[in-house]
């Protein structure tokens, strides 16, 4: 990473003495009371569901989600404390521990597949997917990273190299492979570029060569597979869940078992719900995964068209309220934090309920606050605690989130 | 078990109201007027902080992006060109419209998405939900018993321990060979059944019906080691008294596809029921089916019952009440089965197999009907073993599944002459004085091709009576030629029919309507026939005097069975030809009686009452006036008239045939037996109906002490038989 252009943080930096800054520890402006409640509204709103998702199965328990809560809370307090602008310079640190977590599940006697076909489990006392905390830290360093060059990264060897860096923890989570969360970390990339102020001209390009890219593999696939008979790159279940949603009643594979599924439970919903804890599609098995991917369902078969629209809208006043922050924040490096942040949700969101409702090819991505998984709540609550800390921690100047100009 | 079947619920389908829809019509446009208000306040937020940016951006460089201090690397980022901090603001400014642009394209189509799905689409998705969760399973009825006249129930129900395989386990030698060894079942025949698909290829396999408890508690037990094995309780049908009157009730068995694919209307066949597949469980199997049960239930993605919505009971099936006579039945098994088979061999005894029939000739109701050799119907129920299949089906065990009342066809042979002797009397060939001399042979078409009378020596002089009486050949043989003379090649008076017309009254040659399936209705050969079934040698298909000859005597082409036999018998004997019948009840599931059968005339015989009582008189006189069958009725205590015969073959013994009824002078009862290959009438089958009638007339007046006992089926098992031949004395 020596390469890489340094910034010296704030804290190393002797015009800005730690008395100048405002904002020690919590401090609850408007907006961080406004970010707490909209996520407290919705982790009371996922946990509602989760409730009705969990109580169908003895396999999730209900209080292992509480527990999640409890622990991210605690997490949530912890980072809020720290002033973000300390990570300002462990990009190289964050990529390191970005691929560490993202390749532990390959350690043997330590990773498990936990029954699901991809290794993205590790057993450390219990169960957990150390690709999920690798979002936190892809974000930290996506952000260190890039605001570096203080909102103009205009010149291509740059990018490029940018772009190549972080193209290395999706690399690695394809080894497991767990294409769901390596499409989140792409998303998080490219949400830093984008806000990160990299020259539309090659952002366009990025997006071009990556259309491309995948156009080429199943271009390939299919040349490979009039050739040998078979598809290599691949594998048939993910072709299925890739395509299917173009077409969810077509085939009869499982994947489009599933969808239907799925779409029937939230189709049975209709405007009002069928009650909570009425569901029939998700409580009897008919939908899949319904505690974790697929929770979706059981929120719009119970809740209707109006629960969906009411997390609907919580959703849009979390993004709303984070992307204030992010534009109230006095540097590059907390802006660029606060839209990981957003990029990752924003995508979830898209994913996990667009693959539900047959919009998006379906992934293993869970629904924010709302899915069962003590990991992915954690790593919401750390979510949520960095934003609290970008919030908080400002420099008595005031100064809101802009681009810096290169002296 | 229960098969499951979707269909379609009638309620719980919500219709969108246009309440509904509009509803959800104003929330949707509020989300996106809420996106794009927020798109907005964060554009004029930023619009109104802009202009702060400009002075403040110096203290952000100096602050924090210091970037020019830094070697190398960061000086080809200084390098670039320097960009206006207004350059720099406008830039982020487009972004987070972008985002916002962004932010509003997700929500927006997922919105749309869900109010798509959830709005416009909403009753289609319910239907499928409710499609999904509720199922409509049908539950077997019980079948209705089948009783005898006398109150005896002949076939019932019993539940049954029975041992279920799924289509995996034919592959599993290990479960297989455990199970062989617990049910002591060969372990080749558990494989062939396991292996057996006619269930349906996904179906369960019944590897053992009716399994001791003790095994079925052990399987339970041990459930881990006969994995893809269920237990259920079944209904199978139960035949308490065995081979009695197999061939009259027939037997049950799992629904054939004919059957499944052609259901009736108002009757559901399912893969689980138990139909009727032969004999009166089949002609009757509406009526003794019940109406199956429907359960409505929910059921989870594993197609587990979570709950049942709303049930109707099964309707068991209505009884049938017989005319059959259990203890008249019994007899009649029993004397054929020791007649032909003693020690349960064919081929020991007397014939090959047999039949035998006892019907009310006032009512037409069947008291007894009798085949040998005969199967067991509880071997027959539920899944078949090959052996007995094989041993039932095969000629060389004499087809004991043949019901040889209705389907067993043979020369009528002398039985025959009481038709064509009233034929004689109706054209004038014969009267009261008409008188005939028998020398023991005829050639009275003057061939060449002499004919033979039973009795070579000859019977002398003989009027009609004597001809019935001694079944003097010859005497009938001139009735024949008197036919031939006066029909088409003779004097042309007669028709070339003229005889098979007035035999047809009798009801010959057409089946008698008995409610039994597949009747055969045996033959009267005509010139029209003959030219029809030589067809392909036309010189052996001319009608000539000998077919007359031939068929006056009930030989050459006649083929009857001998229920028509005793049918036709019933009508000399009361003038009436009735409707031969086995019902004579129905009575509902609550034991009302919902149907009485009606005795149904056929036809009133079209016969001069005098032409009649001369042959009632001859009928009584075969009875009296010749030794044996005079010894046989008087030590039965029976006052009968009655014909004996003997069917001549060229090649196989002779069938010893024997019919007659009683009393003579108030007939009651017909009873007709004929012995395949038994030998002379009078000698082998005259005893049984002798005995039969004696039966019948003591049941008929309460004073029977027949008890009925549990019969078994025939073994197969045949030895080559020896029988007499040409030694008639009829």
């Amino acid at each position: 990473m020596a390469g890489l252009p340094q910034i010296d943080s704030l804290m190393g930096n002797a015009s800005a003495p730690r008395a100048e800054r405002r904002g020690k520890g919590l401090s609850f402006s408007p907006l961080i009371i406004m970010l707490l409640l909209v996520a407290a509204a919705l982790i009371c709103y996922g946990l509602v569901v989760c409730w009705s998702a969990t109580s169908a199965s003895t396999a999730h328990s209900f209080t292992r989600q509480l527990q999640g809560v409890a622990i991210g809370l605690v997490a949530m307090v912890v980072i809020w404390h720290i002033d973000y602008r300390r990570f300002a310079n462990l990009s190289t640190f964050f990529l390191v521990v970005s691929i560490v977590l993202i390749l532990l599940p390959h350690i043997p006697g330590l990773g498990t597949d936990a029954g699901m076909g991809a290794k993205s489990w590790i057993r450390v006392g219990m169960q957990i997917q150390p690709g999920e905390f690798a979002k936190v830290t892809i974000i930290l360093f996506g952000a260190s990273m890039v605001a570096r060059y203080g909102g103009k990264l205009d010149d291509l060897r740059e990018y490029l190299k940018c772009v190549v860096l972080m193209l290395l923890p999706f690399l690695c989570i394809m080894t497991q492979p767990d294409l769901g969360t390596g499409l989140v970390y792409l998303f998080i990339a490219a949400t830093i570029l984008v806000m990160g102020g990299a020259r539309v001209r090659y952002l366009l390009v990025t997006l071009a060569l990556g259309i491309a890219a995948i156009a080429a593999i199943f271009a390939i696939d299919e040349v490979i597979k009039n050739s040998t008979g078979d598809y290599k790159l691949l594998k048939t279940y993910q072709r299925n869940r890739l395509l299917v949603f173009l077409d969810p009643e077509s085939g009869t594979s499982d994947i489009s078992y599933n969808l239907s599924q799925a779409m029937i439970a939230i189709g049975s919903g209709g405007l009002f719900g069928k009650g909570f804890m009425n569901g029939t599609q998700a409580a009897y098995g008919y939908v899949p995964e319904s505690e974790t991917d697929f929770v979706f369902c059981v929120l719009a078969e119970e809740f209707g068209f109006f629960g969906a629209i009411v997390l609907l809208v919580l959703y849009i006043l979390l993004i709303l309220v984070c992307v204030r922050i992010a534009r109230s924040s006095d540097d590059l490096f907390g802006m660029l934090i606060c839209m990981g942040v957003v990029g990752m949700w924003l995508f979830q969101i898209l994913e996990n309920i667009g693959m539900t409702c047959g919009l998006m090819p379906i992934t293993g991505i869970p629904l924010p606050f709302v899915s069962y998984g003590s990991s992915f709540m954690l790593v919401n609550f750390m979510m949520l605690g960095m934003i609290c800390s970008v919030c908080s921690h400002k420099s008595a100047l005031g100064k809101r989130g802009v681009y810096a100009t290169p002296r | 078990m229960a098969t499951l079947h979707t269909e379609k619920p009638p309620c719980f389908i919500r219709k969108v109201t246009v309440l509904e829809s509009i509803i959800a019509a104003i929330v949707a446009a509020l989300v996106v007027l809420v996106v794009i208000a927020a798109i907005a306040v964060v554009r004029s937020r930023r619009g109104n902080e802009t202009p702060m940016v400009g002075p403040r951006v110096s203290h952000v460089d100096t602050l924090a992006f210091a970037r020019d201090a830094k070697d190398g690397d960061g000086g080809k980022v200084s390098s670039t060109p320097m960009e206006a901090p207004g350059q720099a603001v406008g830039n982020l400014k487009t972004r987070f419209a972008a985002l916002g642009v962004l932010v509003a394209g997700i929500f927006g189509s997922l919105t749309a998405k869900l109010w798509s799905l959830q709005v416009l689409s909403s009753s289609v998705y319910e239907e499928r939900a409710e499609n999904n969760l509720f199922v409509t399973v049908s539950t077997p009825a019980p079948r209705g018993e089948i009783l005898d006249s006398t109150g005896q129930v002949l076939a019932k129900n019993r539940s049954a321990q029975t041992v279920l395989a799924e289509a995996e386990v034919a592959t599993d030698t290990d479960v297989l060979r455990r199970l062989s060894a617990v049910l002591g079942i060969p372990f080749n025949i558990l494989r062939q059944r396991a292996a057996d698909s006619s269930a349906g290829a996904q179906g369960q396999r019944v590897l053992a019906e009716d399994a001791r408890l003790r095994d079925v508690a052990f399987i339970s037990e041990h459930a881990d080691a006969f994995e893809g094995i269920t237990i259920e309780m079944r209904t199978i049908r139960e035949y308490p008294y065995g081979a009695l009157a197999a061939h009259a009730l027939g037997y049950t068995g799992s629904p054939t596809q004919e059957q499944l694919d052609g259901s009736e209307e108002g009757r559901e066949i399912l893969s689980v029921d138990t139909v009727g597949l032969a004999g009166l469980e089949s002609k009757y199997d509406n009526v003794i089916s019940g109406d199956h049960g429907a359960r409505r239930v929910a059921v989870d993605a594993v197609g587990n019952v979570v709950e049942v919505v709303s049930e109707t009971l099964p309707t068991k099936g209505s009884d049938i009440v017989l005319t059959l006579d259990s203890r008249v039945q019994y007899v009649a098994d029993t004397a054929l089965a020791e007649l032909i088979a003693p020690g349960d061999v064919i081929g020991m005894g007397k014939g090959v197999s047999g039949a035998a029939v006892v019907l009310d000739v006032r009512t037409g109701a069947v008291v007894a009907m009798s085949s040998f050799p005969t199967y067991d119907p509880n071997k027959l129920t539920g899944s078949i073993s090959e052996d007995i299949w094989s041993v039932y089906n095969s000629e060389d065990s004499y087809a004991p599944l043949s019901n040889r009342v209705v389907n067993g066809l043979y020369a009528a042979a002398s039985t025959y002459k009481a038709f064509t002797s009233l034929a004689a009397l109706q054209y004038g060939f014969a009267d009261g004085s008409s008188t005939w001399d028998c020398t023991g042979s005829w050639d009275g078409f003057g061939s060449g091709d002499i004919q033979k009378c039973w009795n070579h020596a000859g019977h002398g002089v003989l009027d009609l009576r004597g001809g019935i009486v001694n079944s003097c050949d010859v005497v009938f043989y001139e009735i024949a030629k008197a036919f031939y003379d006066h029909g088409p090649n003779g004097t042309g008076e007669l028709s070339e029919t003229a005889l098979q017309d007035y035999l047809k009254r009798f009801g010959l040659g057409q089946v008698t309507g008995i409610d039994l399936d597949n009747e055969s209705a045996g033959r009267i050969p005509t010139p029209e026939w003959k030219t029809q079934a030589f067809r392909n040698r036309p010189a052996d298909g001319v009608w000539r005097g000998g077919d007359y000859t031939n068929m006056i005597i009930g030989q050459g082409d006649v083929l009857v069975t001998p229920l028509q036999i005793a049918v036709a018998y019933g009508g000399i004997a009361t003038g009436t030809i009735m409707k031969p019948h086995l019902l004579q009840s129905v009575r509902n599931s609550q034991g009302e009686t919902v149907v009485t059968y009606e005795p149904e005339v056929v036809m009133d015989l079209d016969v001069d009452p005098s032409d009649l009582s001369f042959v009632r008189d001859a009928l009584r006189g075969v009875i009296t006036d010749n030794k044996n069958p005079a010894r046989l009725f008087e030590e039965a205590g029976v006052q009968a008239a009655g014909k004996s015969g003997t069917a001549e073959h060229t090649e196989k013994p002779d069938d010893a045939w024997f019919v007659a009824y009683a009393p003579y002078d108030d007939p009651k009862y017909v009873a007709a037996v004929v012995i395949e290959q038994g030998g002379g009438g009078s000698e082998v089958a005259a005893p049984l109906v002798a005995q039969l009638l004696q039966a019948t007339l003591a049941a008929d007046s309460g004073t029977s002490d027949v008890v009925p006992q549990r019969l078994v089926g025939s073994t197969g098992q045949v030895v080559e038989y020896k029988g007499t031949s040409g030694e008639r004395e009829d």
